[in-house]
């Protein structure tokens, strides 16, 4: 029997309140749906706030050569083309229409002289395509995409978390969770849900994730039914802080090589030279990453297993116009000066290509009445994605979402709410709190972290994935005798019970399709299979549930148009040299004043 | 005198507030020091170790998205920023912010916060504007300072009319300042807020003790730049019949970007000032401190008293004789800004005997 629990309708349910969720929400509800959106922490909070370099999109406002097929042929050459091609397409095509409306929300870019946006170069870009504020784009993103929000009038439900999508027959209908300030329990039923979860960095123990990238939709939707794509593809980004221990993974953003950083050994050789000599520092990040733990392998590494980050020589003033986060986050958390001293960096993990499969057009997952967008959806990155992608993805297919479930909404009533499918997840929310298990969630989150950092880290193989899965394994079972103290109002030990469930789910996918793809491709690297396998080139691995066990299976990698393969099949572009100035100025117009 | 090293690892005493809206104390936790480390990992260091049901928000970990606010050592800050060791063997007291409702240990209620939000008149661009939009580095310098916020809350946290007085009803606070100031100073908005800054939101509430600039993890100069030129704009708009007619005559703000080149010369007038007893001026000298008017001379001089500020104490020097080109802004009647508490007229009083 059930504990009585609120229930909530609607006709489209977002879950998450980051770049995805709120632009998505956005389009449901001019597409005249009424929208509900939950997120886990306070709205303005979410991942999105930490991006900070950038967002890509072939504006060719600096570089007048740029167009949405350079852009598609750096997006598929940096995900080594096992990338869905018409997910990269759209998004190429439309990320200049979204960063134009993102301005039209009250979002306000760096300039060029002339008044237009103004764009910065970025790993593995062809052109100067990074629409940006300093080093804080994603915080004027998720600032411009609330303040919509609430200006449309969108019911948002802060500090709501969602642990299980309701089911009628094949179709999702709503979804179950609690209230994280009283631990009430809470349904939704709603005609369409969005999952706008984001990642799962929280499962490795250098992250530059926050708390809540603990994969909640991929693992809600893979609980239910959905596919999950390519899991094994997980990012390293090259540069994350290293030393004071208390910081370590904490991001160091790709614009300070973006704006003329150099990487630099103990010796103080500039090793990208040697590693890519075309893209040096900005070489793609799967490459920067992997060179600088071959640096640190090889015994050049700096005192704390890194690489040095060196801006010293942009100066000061630069330094503080353009990295101002940069500059105040060292100084304050490291006793660096960045304007003096070189930064110490060293891979951190990033983000998750994978997730779930959905459909390019309409974010569409495998369960009807279930969209996906953003990090918590797989295909358009396939096994690297470029700095900058990931807030144009957001915005492009957060629409797309919003558009479709809004359409979809039209078209169905609401579903049942099967109580059984209630009760168990209930049973299982309390079981921390009722059951009689001594395991403590935050010991048994952290030594999961340590096994994926350990075997399904930067470099693998093998043995250590096979170690690492049985460590997974074995957590799993830990993870059923948690023992929580104290009550249900805002316990924070709780809530990591119930999400170390989706971490350890998500855990196996990645550990099992990293030991089938035996080659290294992208973010996956293999000790143990160095080179590229052109057959599994050809194919995506997905994990699915078979009666509560991740099995999994291949999928050919969709066929490109003969149009769009002749562009990959192009030398690319000589990038221009990142000295040369943006387009003139034209005669300067009269001032308003102020 | 030589002491032999400690044996054990040296730890950190914290006394960590616990408890909710009906009771709480403070309880005391031993943590081991690592270098570099912030209050937030000692929180999650205990919250791990001896209470895994601690109550406590934080997202980022990197000072960006503004949700660890506390206040340590009676001082609100972001835990995720606040680094141990500046304390030295102090013991760390860490409490809730203390202007919002308790919900449970160091989560608070802020809902007021996104209350008062939605009550702001969101960014109005002119209908017809053509997109993509051009906007002039020039004029979104300035609001790039006020978009730099995190909302964290400390700054609501500090500030005295919602802290002290539990005036909520009064004054939308520091951050909804910033925000009114981001949206007025875009360099596309058309909407009009002086209405709701002079009435509901409360600009005139502010008496400038600059708290909450002192807080803010981001740096913005909250009163500088943001509530003062509020002020400025709320007092033209409420009360000067020139500002009043030349509105009339045209809209106060032309587009900006490359239509700024034809922009009425009206745009360009600056508006005489007026002086009388008991306004409160800014002057032009090093500093650009606040002044108030003593009395207006018949040569057209002004005797102005200059605000010194020792701590949060308000003290006025003077009379000091300046010309009225001395004076950048008038910011309008005492009692209407709401510079003026009895604390100031008090001071006032006291100074001038």
């Amino acid at each position: 029997m059930s504990e009585p629990y609120q229930t909530l309708t609607t006709d489209v349910l977002v879950i998450g309140a980051g770049g995805a969720g709120l632009r998505a929400a956005i389009e449901a509800a001019a597409a005249g749906a009424r929208v509900d959106i939950v997120c886990k922490s306070l709205l303005g909070k979410a991942h999105t706030v930490m991006a900070e370099g950038g967002i890509a999109a072939a504006l060719g406002n600096v570089d007048a050569d740029d167009n949405w097929q350079v852009h598609f042929q750096d997006t598929m050459r940096g995900g080594q083309l096992i990338n869905n091609w018409r997910m990269a397409e759209l998004h190429a095509r439309e990320s200049p229409d979204r960063v134009y409306e993102l301005e039209t929300y009250g979002a306000i870019f760096d300039r060029t002289p002339d008044g237009r946006i103004m764009q910065r170069a970025f790993g593995a870009h062809t052109y100067r395509r990074l629409c940006h504020v300093g080093d804080r784009t994603g915080l004027e993103m998720i600032r411009s995409l609330q303040d919509r929000v609430v200006q449309l009038g969108i019911e948002v439900h802060m500090e709501m978390t969602l642990t299980r999508l309701l089911k009628d027959g094949d179709r999702v209908v709503g979804a179950f969770g609690y209230n994280r300030v009283d631990g009430s329990f809470v349904a939704f039923r709603a005609k369409a849900v969005i999952l706008a979860t984001g990642g799962w960095g929280r499962i490795f123990k250098v992250t530059s994730n926050s708390w809540e990238g603990t994969g909640d939709g991929v693992a809600m939707g893979f609980d239910a039914g959905a596919e999950v794509l390519d899991p094994e593809m997980v990012q390293f980004h090259p540069t994350g802080m290293v030393w004071p221990p208390g910081v370590r993974g904490i991001l160091v953003t790709e614009a300070v090589r973006g704006e003329g950083g150099y990487l630099k050994n103990r010796e103080g050789t500039r090793f990208m030279l040697e590693y890519d000599p075309n893209k040096k520092e900005l070489s793609s990040r799967d490459v920067v990453a992997r060179s600088i733990y071959k640096e640190v392998e090889a015994g050049r590494g700096t005192e704390h297993g890194g690489a040095f980050l060196d801006v010293t020589h942009l100066g000061a003033e630069k330094i503080k116009k353009k990295l101002p986060s940069m500059y105040e986050q060292f100084l304050r958390l490291a006793d660096v000066d960045i304007t003096r001293q070189p930064m110490e960096v060293a891979p951190t993990i990033h983000y998750a290509m994978g997730g779930l499969r959905v459909e390019a057009e309409t974010g569409a997952t495998t369960l009807p009445g279930l969209y996906a967008a953003g990090e918590v959806a797989a295909g358009l990155h396939g096994a690297n994605r470029l700095g900058g992608n990931s807030l144009s993805d957001l915005l492009v297919f957060g629409r797309r979402a919003g558009t479709a479930a809004g359409a979809y909404q039209r078209e169905v009533g609401l579903g049942g709410i099967d109580e059984r499918q209630v009760a168990e997840e209930q049973h299982t929310l309390l079981l921390p709190l009722t059951g009689e298990g001594k395991e403590n969630p935050y010991l048994l989150q952290q030594a999961l972290q340590q096994a994926m950092q350990d075997g399904a880290g930067l470099a693998r193989d093998e043995k250590g994935l096979k170690a690492c899965l049985n460590g997974v394994l074995e957590l799993q079972q830990r993870a059923a005798r948690i023992h929580v103290p104290g009550s249900r109002r805002y316990n924070p030990g709780w809530h990591t019970a119930r999400d170390l469930r989706f971490m350890l789910t998500v855990s196996e996918c990645i550990v099992r399709a990293a030991i089938e793809r035996r080659e290294s491709r992208g973010a996956h690297w293999r000790l143990d299979y160095l080179e590229k396998d052109s057959a599994l080139g050809r194919v995506n691995f997905i994990a699915y549930n078979d009666d509560g066990h991740v099995k999994l299976r291949q999928r050919p990698v969709p066929e490109m148009p003969p149009e769009l393969a002749r562009l990959i099949q192009e030398p690319a572009a000589m990038p221009p040299p990142t000295t040369q100035p943006p387009a003139p100025r034209p005669p300067s117009p009269k001032r308003v004043p102020a | 005198m030589t002491t032999k090293a400690p044996k054990t690892t040296s730890s950190i005493v914290f006394q960590v507030f616990r408890g909710d809206d009906a009771a709480g104390r403070e309880e005391r936790f031993e943590v081991p020091a690592v270098e570099g480390m912030v209050v937030l990992d000692a929180i999650h260091y205990i919250q791990a170790n001896y209470a895994n049901d601690l109550a406590c928000r934080w997202n980022c970990k990197a000072a960006k998205c503004g949700s660890c606010s506390a206040e340590i050592n009676g001082r609100p800050r972001l835990m995720c920023k606040t680094r141990v060791d500046e304390f030295g063997k102090d013991e760390i007291h860490v409490w809730p912010m203390r202007a919002f409702p308790l919900i449970k240990d160091l989560v608070t209620d802020v809902s007021w916060n996104y209350q008062v939000n939605k009550e702001i008149p969101g960014f109005t661009p002119p209908a017809n504007e053509p997109v993509p939009y051009r906007m002039l580095p020039e004029d979104t310098e300035r609001v790039y300072e006020y978009r730099k916020c995190i909302e964290c809350f400390l700054c609501q946290d500090v500030c005295h009319v919602l802290r002290n007085h539990d005036d909520k009803s009064m004054y939308y606070g520091p951050r909804y300042m910033v925000r009114i100031a981001a949206l007025e100073m875009h360099p596309l908005d058309t909407e009009r807020r002086t209405g709701l800054l002079h009435g509901k939101a409360g600009v005139g509430m502010c008496n400038i003790t600059k708290c909450c600039q002192e807080v803010c993890p981001e740096h913005i100069k909250i009163t500088d730049n943001a509530i003062i030129p509020l002020k400025e704009r709320t007092t033209t708009d409420a009360y000067d019949p020139i500002a009043w007619m030349l509105r009339k005559v045209r809209p106060r703000r032309e587009p900006a970007g490359i239509t700024g080149a034809q922009t009425s010369e009206l745009g360009g007038v600056r508006l005489p000032q007026r002086f009388a007893v008991k306004d409160v001026v800014r002057l032009k000298s090093a500093g650009r401190p606040f002044a108030r008017v003593g009395g207006v001379r018949p040569d057209g001089k002004l005797e102005v008293w200059i605000l010194k500020m020792r701590g949060t104490q308000q003290h006025w020097k003077g009379p000091r004789v300046v010309d009225t080109s001395e004076v950048t802004n008038n910011y309008g009647p005492l009692d209407d800004v709401g510079i003026g508490s009895k604390l100031f007229e008090q001071t006032l009083t006291d100074h001038a005997e």
